[in-house]
């Protein structure tokens, strides 16, 4: 791909230059989307028309019933409560937590500070394999299972070591001039963290709500294990169960049902997209 | 690990007591209201299983039933096999088995899961035992020392290689519509006639070569039908994989390929998507079980009509037979539950003739009593389906039923790879091109496995040998009935 | 309140405090802000990541099967089976192609896009940032069906367009070919996951100064050299992390590949990730003791080579240094 040549200080090549990029990222994105428009596309057609129209996209009847199936069969509503509580829990737990570990990690020396990152960096090559039955078993003793509560922990608890590893990069490469002017205004070091160096960290919050949200929004395995004995605290992704049996899918009620638990996911991220563009260049001005 | 068990006894004791004096204030409620003095303590009976098609069956009989004991509730989850293994495992060490489940993802052999204690008794065991039809309960099967567990629902009689045609291609490419081709040869060519007429959109036949496991079973039926006994003859005990109907039955698929005649997206479809694909028009044949009628029905309804079967093709015409050993449980209840009466009383209606026609007409596998079909509302091909197993399939005998250590022997063998399944893939996708040779050396290593698994569970001191899985008195073209495990040993 | 706390981890990014109080009682105390921050993490962390893979340490010593209520111990078993595994080196083999692949390709596509789109004056950049993080968020089951469409033999676009241009003279089968399914499988991983590298890139760019860029074009630069100079060396601090990032995905590919080729064809996408399933659920007998030696084996080997590469990374520049 070139990059556009845009000569320096004339304005009408520049928007030529803006131009192309756009045409270029147009395509890019066309191609980029398509499945998605083809999962949706499915959620409105039958099963055998999704696979005799194979690539085309415009459906011959609009199948709406597949999304009253996808409501009903599915028990959206309650599941979609569900995964609203444990994916905003989940959130607000990865992000303030690795937030804080950052933090420290980047700012400061410490007893121990060495121990801590060794650990970090040692675990997370380690593919994440049957820890399942030793989170369960934990989860057990403590009485976590089958509350929502216990799927919280489990999905934030552990793991997010990318979080960490994003913030202590960030917070890193904040200048002290920031922190020392606070401090000299008497700031403890609990306001210095948040009314200074947090809110300078938005594209970061925003990039690990993101990512926090659609992998707690899709996982499957954490909520049915927790929720064996309770099945009225599944979440969507556990509901989408519904459509699989031995032999058969139920491909466009499938369709249904993942795009209406996409959708939050989507709004999400084009809500928060103008926090991935937040810079620190005003910060320094003043 | 013991630690574990230990608290967990005692927290399981806390939530039963917990659980009671919630029952009792229920009952305080309820009592004056009903003015019934019996106990009525709210029962639910958790209940998994992948029998997604028969689910508006069961569920009419748990209506029923709820009818009848309106404190009963039925909780169902339905799940596919592999999610159902791992969620079993999961909640068997964290105490939340349901009170019934199948064993779909538990590829361990049930005599070591009673072994293990993940199940008890039917209570009602006799009384399903004379519901009946004679033989269907076996020890080492379904009955362990003396008690019922479990009873089959569906019919050994059945094999998953029916010839699943497109009736309209079928016609034509110059062959009859009603009773398609029956020979490798009539395949062959059916296969290369309609893929000639489908002018590059069309292919003669489909399959899911991408799900290795039923790729493998398919070879099996088709060497089965080419007169092997099946995995094991057991005339001799030995593995049968290095014969020659084994080899024939790879060279038949391989030579599908080579006259152009098999779907080329087949090497990437499982076996939903072959179906799906199969059902929209692009493929002549696909090889399926009976159950694909069904599948049919429910979801890709439009084509129904152009549905025809025929049986799994011989070689040259003869008549071979198929074998299938004693069906084994479906439901089991869990040790852990708590309310064994009730999920047996509900097991119970799973027996009547009612719930075998009502099986036929969901069209799934075949129901432990075929005469149902006959008076079932089915798709007729369906119905010429079960006409074909009742001509072709015969019981097998069961190493398990004869010595139950034989199951420790099982459980005890690690898998060899790759296996029938994954050679036959590979001998499509071009990775393996001597055949015979890959066949043969899975069966050395499969016997040399076997022989180990043997020694080991000899040294735990239990008694089983290979003479185990010898049955002087079978018969390929009978069925090998109850009464004749104690012949001729 | 002030005057006390000023001297309370307040220091420089990370260097010696000169002012250092005495004794490691004293030092923990006035540090102690600093640990109150790392509380939950250490706790949670502890809890639900520490504490289970030293669980699964001691299941790799175990013979399980999952379905037990306890495994027998025996020792190194599994590990000395691990290493003599062909299964195991051949997926192993595959997970390294897989990362030394779709890394690089991600991370420089990614940095590209996120340039582009960081400008502000790019008209409908919110509309091409979701489309290309669309992926990320698809259900991979649904996407796994997508692609069979897409690469099909007879008649997929892919293929119909490779014929029409001439460059292959008989369709190719994607995914169904043992010796094309694997890069396949990674075009397809490097099209999902982009859209994640590219918001890492964004919220990195978000740290350079605006009025570098325009200070740097008043000068009469161009976008080339812009980048080069002034993005390329601002964003190196970011540049590793987000590397290991990425290439901690490629160790994750485990329900992309189940749904498109389920390790297939012929164990060709079989890549750790899969062969640690195969071996504790999808054998007939599971074995959770050996895959969990599988699982370790891995780790260990990716630290080793980890270790190995910043040491001779670290010589090299030392020798260079020395020069």
């Amino acid at each position: 791909m070139n990059r556009p040549f845009s000569p320096p200080s004339i304005h009408k090549p520049r928007s030529i230059g803006l131009t192309l990029q756009a045409l270029a990222l147009a395509v890019i994105s066309l191609v980029w989307m398509y499945p998605f428009l083809w999962l949706v596309s499915a959620s409105l057609k039958d099963s055998l028309e999704i696979f005799v129209s194979g690539l085309d996209l415009i459906p011959a009847d609009w199948q709406w019933n597949n999304y009253a199936r996808a409501w009903n069969d599915a028990g959206f509503g309650r599941y979609m409560l569900n995964s609203i509580v444990i994916t905003t829990g989940s959130v607000l737990i990865v992000v303030v937590r690795c937030a804080l570990t950052g933090y420290v990690l980047a700012r400061y020396n410490f007893i121990g500070k060495r121990v801590v990152v060794g650990i970090f960096l040692a675990t997370i090559f380690i593919p994440a394999g049957y820890t399942i039955i030793a989170v369960m078993e934990l989860s057990q003793e403590l009485g976590l299972l089958n509350t929502h509560l216990g799927i919280i922990l489990a999905l934030s608890g552990g793991g997010h070591v990318a979080a960490v590893l994003l913030y202590t990069g960030y917070f890193s490469r904040i200048p002290r001039e920031l922190e020392e002017a606070a401090v000299l205004d008497g700031a403890s070091f609990f306001q210095v963290f948040r009314s200074i160096m947090l809110p300078l960290a938005g594209p970061v919050t925003a990039t690990v709500s993101v990512l926090t949200f659609l992998s707690t929004w899709n996982a499957f395995f954490v909520p049915l294990v927790f929720t064996f004995s309770r099945p009225d605290l599944r979440t969507l992704a556990v509901g989408m169960l519904a459509f699989r049996g031995e032999h058969s899918t139920d491909w466009s009620g499938a369709a249904a049902a993942a795009t209406l638990s996409l959708i939050p996911v989507v709004l999400l991220f084009m809500f928060l997209q103008r926090y991935f563009l937040e810079g620190i260049a005003g910060a320094v001005k003043s | 690990m013991t630690n574990v068990n230990r608290t967990t006894l005692n927290r399981r004791r806390l939530v039963q007591g917990s659980t009671a004096a919630a029952g009792g204030f229920a009952l305080v409620r309820i009592a004056p209201r009903a003015g019934i003095a019996a106990a009525q303590e709210e029962v639910k009976i958790v209940w998994w299983d992948q029998f997604l098609p028969l689910e508006p069956l069961h569920q009419s009989i748990w209506d029923r039933y709820q009818e009848e004991h309106p404190e009963v509730t039925v909780e169902y989850t339905v799940y596919n096999p592999q999610e159902q293994g791992q969620a079993l495992q999961l909640a068997f060490t964290s105490d939340q088995l349901p009170d019934v489940h199948s064993l779909a993802g538990l590829g361990v052999p049930p005599p070591q899961l009673v072994a293990q204690n993940w199940f008890q008794p039917l209570s009602n065991g006799d009384a399903i035992q004379g519901k009946l039809p004679e033989g269907s309960l076996l020890e080492g099967v379904t009955i362990f020392d003396g008690e019922v567990y479990s009873f089959p629902l569906f019919s050994f009689r059945q094999y998953t290689t029916l010839n699943w045609f497109n009736k309209e291609l079928m016609e034509s490419a110059g062959f009859d519509p009603e009773t398609g081709p029956t020979t490798w040869d009539e395949f062959r060519q059916a296969a290369k006639a309609i893929t000639d007429a489908g002018d590059g959109r069309i292919y003669g036949w489909i399959q899911g070569l991408n799900f290795a496991a039923r790729l493998g079973v398919h070879v099996d039926d088709l060497a089965q039908s080419a007169g092997a006994p099946g995995a094991i003859d057991f005339t001799t005990g030995a593995y049968t994989y290095d014969t020659e109907p084994y080899a024939q039955a790879i060279e038949f698929l391989l030579s599908l390929q080579e006259d152009g005649s098999l779907f080329p997206a087949s090497s990437t479809l499982d076996a939903r998507t072959g179906r799906a694909r199969w059902a929209t028009g692009v493929a002549g044949m696909f090889f399926d079980g009976p159950w694909n009628i069904g599948v049919i029905q429910k979801e890709f309804e439009d084509f129904t009509g152009k549905v025809g079967v025929a049986p799994v093709p011989t070689p040259g015409g003869e008549e071979t037979f198929l074998h299938n050993g004693p069906s084994g449980g479906v439901f089991w209840i869990s040790s852990q539950s708590e309310h064994p009466d009730v999920a047996s009383d509900i097991l119970a209606q799973f027996t009547t003739p009612e719930y075998y026609v009502g099986l036929a007409e969901r069209m799934d596998q075949p129901p432990l009593d075929l005469s149902a079909v006959e008076q079932a509302e089915v798709h007729p091909s369906y119905a010429r389906a079960i006409q074909l197993f009742t001509e072709r399939v015969r019981l097998a005998p069961s190493p398990t039923a004869r010595n139950p250590a034989v199951s420790q022997v099982q459980a005890e063998m690690k898998d060899i790879h790759p296996d029938l399944g994954e050679i036959a893939q590979g001998v499509f996708s071009g990775d393996v091109t001597d055949y015979r040779a890959a066949l043969k050396s899975l069966n050395d290593q499969m016997t040399a496995e076997r022989d180990r698994a043997i020694e080991v569970v000899q040294g735990e001191g239990v008694e089983v040998s290979i003479d185990d899985w010898v049955f002087p008195a079978w018969q390929p073209a009978e069925d090998f009935t109850p009464g004749m495990y104690g012949q001729g040993d | 309140m002030a005057m006390s706390e000023l001297d309370t981890g307040r220091q420089s990014i990370p260097t010696r405090r000169a002012s250092a109080p005495s004794g490691v009682l004293a030092r923990l105390w006035s540090d102690r802000w600093i640990y109150l921050f790392l509380l939950p993490t250490a706790v949670l962390y502890s809890m639900y990541s520490l504490w289970p893979i030293g669980v699964s340490w001691w299941y790799s010593l175990l013979d399980w099967n999952g379905f037990e209520e306890n495994g027998a111990y025996i020792g190194l078993a599994n590990y000395r089976e691990v290493f003599q595994d062909g299964f195991f080196w051949r997926a192993v083999g595959r997970t390294a192609l897989f990362a030394v692949i779709t890394v690089p390709i991600r991370l420089v596509l990614a940095l590209m896009v996120a340039v582009m789109l960081n400008n502000p004056r790019l008209p409908f950049a919110r509309l091409f940032r979701t489309a290309i993080f669309l992926p990320v968020v698809t259900t991979t089951a649904i996407i796994g069906v997508i692609m069979q469409f897409i690469f099909d033999p007879a008649g997929g676009p892919i293929n119909i367009m490779l014929l029409e241009t001439g460059l292959v003279d008989r369709p190719v089968n994607f995914l169904g070919d043992s010796s094309t399914a694997l890069y396949t499988v990674m075009g397809v991983h490097i099209w999902k996951w982009l859209g994640v590298t590219m918001i890492y890139w964004l919220a990195a760019l978000q740290t350079i100064n605006e009025e570098l860029y325009e200070a740097a074009r008043v000068d009469g630069a161009n976008a080339w050299n812009v980048f080069r100079h002034i993005t390329v060396p601002l964003l190196k601090p970011f540049a590793l992390i987000i590397g290991v990032l990425t290439f901690l995905d490629t160790i994750n590919v485990f329900d992309m590949i189940l749904t498109m080729t389920r390790g297939g064809p012929f164990f060709s996408t079989e890549v750790i990730d899969v062969f640690i399933y195969r071996q504790a659920f999808a054998a007939t007998i599971p074995r959770l003791g050996y895959a969990s030696a599988a699982a370790v084996a891995f780790g260990l080997l990716t630290i080793v080579l980890a270790v190995i590469q910043i040491l001779t990374f670290r010589n090299a520049r030392e020798a260079r240094r020395s020069m």
